[in-house]
């Protein structure tokens, strides 16, 4: 072997050591597999469930404390995104590796892809909407009450409601002129919602103030605020999945899923996981995610009966479904 | 300070005290350490085992009344504070929200408990405002934390008991302490007053008093300074006391002839004498005390000389028989002259290794002596050979010495009969001179008498060494 060679050879090992330590590369998502992933905060997972298989398909080790994700559009890129984080990072999935990191700033609480492909962030820190499109380039920052959390689209009347965590108001944009049109009055930590729109109402949840723990769904007019009705779903009912006009509350103080008709009648009603927070809709199947019991279980939307429970990460709190078009 | 160091006393004191109270402090705090720990531990335990039996009635499910009013019960009639809690708010079960209340347990003693392990708490408790020693017990539904049982002391009251036992503690090392510190000066004073002894003993002697000694019994290192001390002073004691002895024998044994030269030189200037004659006699007799103190004071010259290390020997091999007999030759007139008969018989074989005129001057001195105090009889002189050294023996039939003065002849000026004067012409240096003489040379004098029947001086001397 000649000098020349030598040295060629050599650099040539040192350049793979050193991408192998700098980019850290994660298992590989095929793309003709449909997912539920879970963003695990306790141990700084991301659990890719096979939802054909209903088995856990990979876990991905991070090293930031994301919160929440986001599938794009291209329905391989992930957008990953947390509280204490200066960036919002995107990974694709079939390369299970780091593709780009938006500069986000922290304070970034929840965020939404829009039906008009635009993504929408809460940002507790700046106490904006933040609107950026998918190459990741802000758009607009809309003021909103402090601490904004839950984000609520109205596709039909291009309105995204705004829910403040503590300080009782809910916020509207008008999401074609991105721009603030109203608010009102609601209860404090409110979290979780759900647009009525056959009734013209806004189901709001929460966790309840200080030592009262939240014991209703407070039912708001759409369009005074004012506040129609409770329905009682105990207790802490936190999380809203419409379907048609029924609604699945899912309530983590007391581990209760329930089916709520539009007019509030409980249809069914079922305990599930340990101190549940997030569940969603996939393949037809509703999907719960326990915080404390580390695991995702399957249900049947219709009877709410457990078809199967999968362990997932530590502590999932937010979950984000691709389903394959392959 | 200056004033707390400026003695060995308080010094030592200063130590003593100081290791005596960071030994007790270090004691105190140590014990209040383990008794503390020990009885938290205790009060750890019992809580644990309160917790697990309480938590053991708890059946699954949500918390029932039929529990929560047994917990009461229990807690009416137990001294622990015990409450169950069944809220998810208190249980931070809203924790990623970030809910802005304080809640009864916090993140990690909720990962801790959802475990099934109990949590412990020590310390200061901002919920109850105060500091409690306390253990959670989870209720554990599969893995749903359903509530817990919340027991604890409030501090104040194990500290009210380490508290007594810190009063206790304090009293008892308050009386040691100055149990401690009394004997500890009685120690160092007792240490301590040996030194100042000698050093007031130290100032009495450079004074010019050695008549001091002192009493110390110990036999540790301070008694083995007194004691060398007392050596040293009594050693001082007696070369003072030489030293004044020398100088008044000096003196005395000047004054005589001084006197005799003074009186017949006054009388022959004042022409006291009756006839030439007369004149003679006091001239004869001015000489020969002239000749008298110029010996003694060649004699003195001579001591002080052997005295000074710098005295050399110019020693050659010497056949000592040839010595003896020239140095005795010049006495055979005299000795016939008395009446006296000398005997000798020297073994020609003997060399010894000596300086020549320093050996003459011993011979000589000894038969100076013998001569003297001989009056008849005989003088007879012994030169043999014993194993590696040669033996010299002068023996006389002569006046001889008494025991009690045998031990003290060899000392300078030493005089058997005090009231006699040198009017024998000796310088009262001879033997002490001669003696020092032959230990110069390794040898050794000594001198064996009986009163009225003679004397015998015995010399030793190392042989020349024939390599």
């Amino acid at each position: 072997m000649s000098k020349k060679m030598y040295w060629l050879f050599f650099l040539w090992i040192i350049t793979a050591f050193l991408t192998s330590c700098s980019e850290k590369r994660q298992p590989a998502i095929p793309e003709d597999i449909s997912f539920a992933a879970t963003v695990n905060i306790k141990d700084m997972t991301i659990s890719f469930v096979d939802l054909e298989k209903k088995e856990l398909a990979a876990d991905w080790a991070m090293e930031k404390p994301y919160t929440g994700a986001l599938i794009l559009p291209d329905n391989d890129s992930i957008l990953l995104y947390g509280k204490q984080l200066e960036t919002a990072d995107l990974y694709s999935l079939k390369e299970g590796k780091l593709i780009d990191s938006w500069e986000t700033g922290e304070g970034i609480v929840n965020g939404i892809l829009l039906e008009t492909n635009e993504i929408a962030f809460a940002d507790q820190h700046l106490n904006k909407i933040r609107f950026f499109h998918l190459n990741g380039e802000e758009e607009k920052q809309v003021e909103s009450e402090i601490d904004p959390l839950t984000l609520l689209e109205s596709g039909e009347e291009n309105k995204l409601f705004v829910l403040s965590f503590n300080h009782e108001k809910l916020g509207i944009i008008d999401l074609a002129s991105k721009e603030k049109s109203g608010e009102f009055t609601i209860h404090p930590s409110a979290a979780g919602a759900w647009l009525n729109k056959r009734n013209g109402e806004i189901w709001i949840g929460g966790h309840g103030e200080g030592l009262d723990i939240e014991q209703n769904i407070h039912v708001y007019d759409e369009e005074t605020g004012k506040l129609k009705k409770k329905i009682p779903a105990a207790s802490m009912p936190i999380n809203f999945l419409g379907q048609g006009n029924q609604v699945y509350v899912l309530s983590h103080g007391s581990n209760m899923l329930y089916k709520i008709n539009e007019s509030g009648e409980v249809a069914a009603s079922v305990s599930i996981a340990a101190n549940p927070f997030e569940m969603a809709f996939a393949a037809d199947k509703l999907l719960v995610a326990g915080y404390d019991s580390n695991d995702l279980h399957v249900l049947e939307p219709e009877n709410l009966k457990t078809l199967k429970s999968i362990k997932v990460g530590e502590g999932p709190f937010k979950i984000v479904i691709r389903e394959s078009v392959k | 300070m200056k004033f707390l160091t400026n003695s060995l006393a308080k010094k030592m004191w200063l130590t003593v005290t100081a290791a005596i109270i960071i030994t007790i402090l270090y004691s105190y705090f140590l014990s209040y350490l383990f008794y503390e720990k020990i009885y938290v531990e205790n009060v750890r335990d019992s809580l644990l085992t309160e917790g697990r039996s309480l938590a053991s009635e708890y059946q699954g499910g949500a918390l029932t009344e039929d529990l929560r009013g047994k917990i009461e019960w229990y807690n009416s009639k137990s001294e622990t504070e015990i409450f169950i809690v069944s809220n998810p708010r208190e249980l931070s079960a809203c924790l990623p929200f970030e809910i802005d209340y304080q809640t009864l347990i916090g993140k990690a003693e909720r990962e801790e408990l959802l475990k099934g392990n109990p949590v412990e708490k020590l310390g200061y408790e901002k919920r109850f405002d105060r500091k409690i020693m306390g253990v959670i017990m989870p209720l554990l539904d599969d893995n749903r934390l359903q509530g817990i049982i919340y027991l604890y002391v409030p501090l104040a009251k194990i500290s009210e008991i380490t508290r007594d036992f810190a009063y206790l503690w304090l009293a008892a090392a308050a009386v040691f302490t100055v149990i401690s510190i009394i004997l500890g000066t009685m120690l160092v004073k007792k240490l301590t007053k040996p030194l100042l002894d000698m050093k007031d003993a130290a100032e009495h002697v450079s004074k010019g008093y050695y008549d001091i000694h002192l009493n110390i019994d110990s036999k540790d290192e301070i008694g083995q300074l007194a004691n060398a001390f007392n050596y040293m002073s009594s050693s001082i004691r007696k070369e003072d006391e030489k030293k004044r002895d020398f100088l008044a024998n000096v003196s005395h044994e000047l004054r005589t002839p001084i006197s005799y030269v003074k009186g017949y030189s006054e009388a022959l200037i004042s022409g006291m004498e009756k006839s030439e004659e007369e004149r003679q006699k006091y001239l004869q007799l001015i000489l020969r005390e002239s000749r008298r103190m110029e010996r003694l004071v060649g004699d003195l010259l001579d001591l002080s000389k052997l005295e000074s290390d710098e005295y050399k020997l110019e020693k050659m091999p010497l056949p000592l028989a040839q010595l003896i007999e020239d140095a005795i030759e010049k006495y055979k007139p005299i000795l016939r002259e008395k009446n006296v008969d000398l005997q000798y018989r020297l073994d020609p074989e003997v060399i010894i290794n000596g300086d020549e005129g320093r050996i003459e001057q011993v011979i000589q001195n000894i038969m100076d002596n013998s001569i003297r105090y001989t009056a008849e009889g005989r003088i007879s002189i012994r030169l043999s050979q014993e194993r590696d050294q040669c033996l010299i023996e002068i023996e006389d039939t002569g006046i001889g010495i008494s025991e009690e003065h045998l031990s003290k002849i060899k000392q300078r000026f030493y005089r058997v009969n005090k009231g006699r004067t040198r009017s024998d012409g000796g310088t009262g240096l001879g033997l002490a001179i001669a003696e020092k003489l032959v230990k110069l040379h390794q040898g050794e004098l000594t001198v064996f008498s009986e009163l009225n029947k003679g004397t015998k001086v015995r010399i030793m001397l190392p042989l020349l060494e024939i390599k």
